[in-house]
């Protein structure tokens, strides 16, 4: 176990602690004079309003991901068990693709796909009379459209693991639920509903803490956060912030505030599972 | 009536699912037939005029392809050994011990997993940087060994192992060190590799990383490469940056579709069994 320890007490633990002190200075990373400022950082955050909007925009990026990786996979999820049958592992397989390929060409792709002039999005759009649209650099829609890229590349991933899930609960039951005509309502919002509960809440947490890595490379590759910041994130703002821009006390600062957001929503995803989210395979 | 409305629902639910599916590969589908087109009808509408290699063969000319799959090789294999050497034994002294030290530090582990890596990311390019292992192979691999998702998914195998030939086995005389590398691992092989494959290919596939620590051309990886030639190419040859992305694409897709169900017990284990 002492070598486990050490490397992450070398590589985790050590680097969140000196964030920590880092976000009480200011710095650019390559001078030698460090000044602390205390709390000056978190102050300065906090009646910011560009940091304001960064957690609006936050928070856009965890409705997507409830929407991309929490909705629309369960969806999917109850069709397939429904309806799909022996094609299931097909519809799994395929769905998975892009979920194994480079975030960055997955990217790139998009890239392409949005173009404004000739790119394939807008060429559809064109077939049924909309105007074409210069998705990245519109700052309207440049996070709905990173975004989608984010959703688009871990689909497969939540697709499989909301079917592991829901596959738990005896599909007869659902048959049952929408054959008794009437009370098939009642049926559902009172018998498999609150079976589905533990399943659905562990996929909706897991939705949001993996709302913001899984559009960061996206971010990057497509807008860099911009235009004018309208497409970055609390989570891309510490990395650009910091290595980008060189301000290491803001960034710091901003990461610490992040980490006590997701240790929030993990210790309370942990409470989840402990009351009993245990599936047998 | 139960069975036509059965057989319509089929119908329907089917159609929404083939319909995911197309949106979700057409993408992908496109980048493969833009690769295959002639530089000059890009543009030219969904059915290439006709198909070329010229594009694959503009990529294989300036990039250095070769050099770029053995730094992903170098990066993901190193990666994989190192979670393994140093997983293995620490996930089966978490299995073994019940003491409260011992379970604080695996609450502290499984809080890590919550931390996106991107978080630590300054201060390890500020420590790699103090110790000099800027635009290594060991600076790119050893701050991504320290994971703790391997170490989780392992412990709940071992703990699986029935303790009776534990017991036996240490009463024969052998010592933790041997029933471990003797008893435990081989009976969990097929997990262990499955966690192998995984590890390689998602750190195959990492962007980030690399690109900041082991930016230099030539310790890019193949994922680092292929965005630094689409930017060095500024969005004009679309043709080749597709080639370019389709030849990235390619190991991973490949192994994917042939070791999936090993990809998909180890994340499941991973996500549902918590």
């Amino acid at each position: 176990m002492a070598p486990a320890l050490l490397l992450f007490g070398a590589f985790v633990l050590w680097p969140i602690a000196r964030t920590g002190w880092l976000s009480l200075h200011d710095w650019n990373l390559v001078s030698p004079d460090r000044e602390f400022v205390g709390l000056d950082n978190y102050s300065e955050l906090l009646g910011d309003p560009d940091f304001h909007r960064l957690l609006g925009r936050t928070l856009m990026y965890v409705a997507i991901g409830l929407v991309g990786g929490f909705l629309l996979p369960v969806g999917l999820a109850m069709l397939t068990l429904r309806h799909a049958g022996r094609a299931t592992g097909v519809y799994q397989t395929l769905l998975f693709v892009p979920t194994v390929i480079t975030t960055a060409v997955g990217a790139l792709v998009w890239q392409f796909m949005y173009l404004p002039s000739g790119g394939p999005v807008n060429e559809l759009l064109d077939t049924v009379g909309i105007s074409p649209v210069n998705w990245l650099k519109d700052p309207s829609t440049a996070l709905p459209a990173v975004g989608v890229v984010g959703a688009w590349q871990n689909l497969g991933f939540s697709y499989m693991i909301a079917l592991a899930g829901l596959s738990a609960v005896s599909p007869t039951l659902l048959e049952a639920a929408e054959l008794d005509g009437a009370s098939g309502w009642q049926l559902l919002r009172h018998v498999v509903l609150p079976l589905l509960m533990p399943t659905l809440l562990f996929l909706a947490t897991t939705a949001v803490l993996h709302a913001l890595p899984n559009v960061f490379v996206a971010i990057e590759i497509l807008t860099s956060g911009g235009p004018a910041g309208s497409s970055s994130n609390l989570l891309y703002d510490v990395y650009s912030n910091g290595l980008r821009f060189f301000r290491v006390g803001e960034a710091s600062a901003e990461a610490v505030v992040l980490m006590a957001l997701i240790g929030g929503a993990a210790v309370w995803q942990m409470r989840l599972i402990e009351r009993g989210v245990t599936y047998e395979r | 009536m139960s069975a036509s409305r059965h057989r319509l629902g089929r119908l329907i639910g089917n159609a929404v699912l083939l319909a995911a599916v197309a949106t979700t590969l057409a993408p992908l589908l496109w980048m493969l037939v833009t690769s295959l087109r002639p530089k000059q009808d890009v543009f030219d509408g969904a059915l290439p005029s006709a198909l070329t290699f010229d594009n694959f063969s503009a990529v294989l000319h300036s990039v250095d392809i070769g050099r770029q799959l053995l730094n992903s090789v170098i990066f993901a294999g190193g990666v994989t050994l190192g979670q393994l050497a140093i997983g293995i034994p620490a996930a089966y002294a978490f299995s073994q011990s019940r003491g409260r030290w011992s379970r604080w530090a695996f609450a502290v582990l499984l809080l890590t997993m919550s931390v996106p890596f991107v978080v630590v990311y300054l201060p390890n390019y500020i420590l790699l940087s103090e110790v000099g292992l800027l635009d290594s192979h060991a600076g790119m691999i050893l701050p991504q060994v320290a994971s703790a998702y391997g170490i989780f998914l392992l412990r709940q195998h071992f703990q699986a192992f029935p303790r009776a030939i534990v017991e036996a086995a240490r009463i024969d005389g052998a010592s933790e060190w041997m029933v471990l590398w003797r008893v435990v691992v081989p009976a969990s092989r097929s997990a262990i590799s499955a966690l192998a494959i995984f590890v390689f290919i998602s750190t195959w596939n990492e962007y980030v990383w690399p690109q900041l620590v082991a930016g230099a051309p030539g310790m890019q990886t193949l994922s680092v490469g292929v965005a630094a030639f689409a930017s060095e190419e500024a969005g004009t040859q679309w043709g080749s940056i597709m080639a370019a992305a389709t030849i990235a694409c390619l190991p991973t897709v490949a192994a994917f579709l042939a070791l999936r169900r090993q990809i998909f017990n180890v994340l499941l284990e991973g996500a549902v069994k918590g």
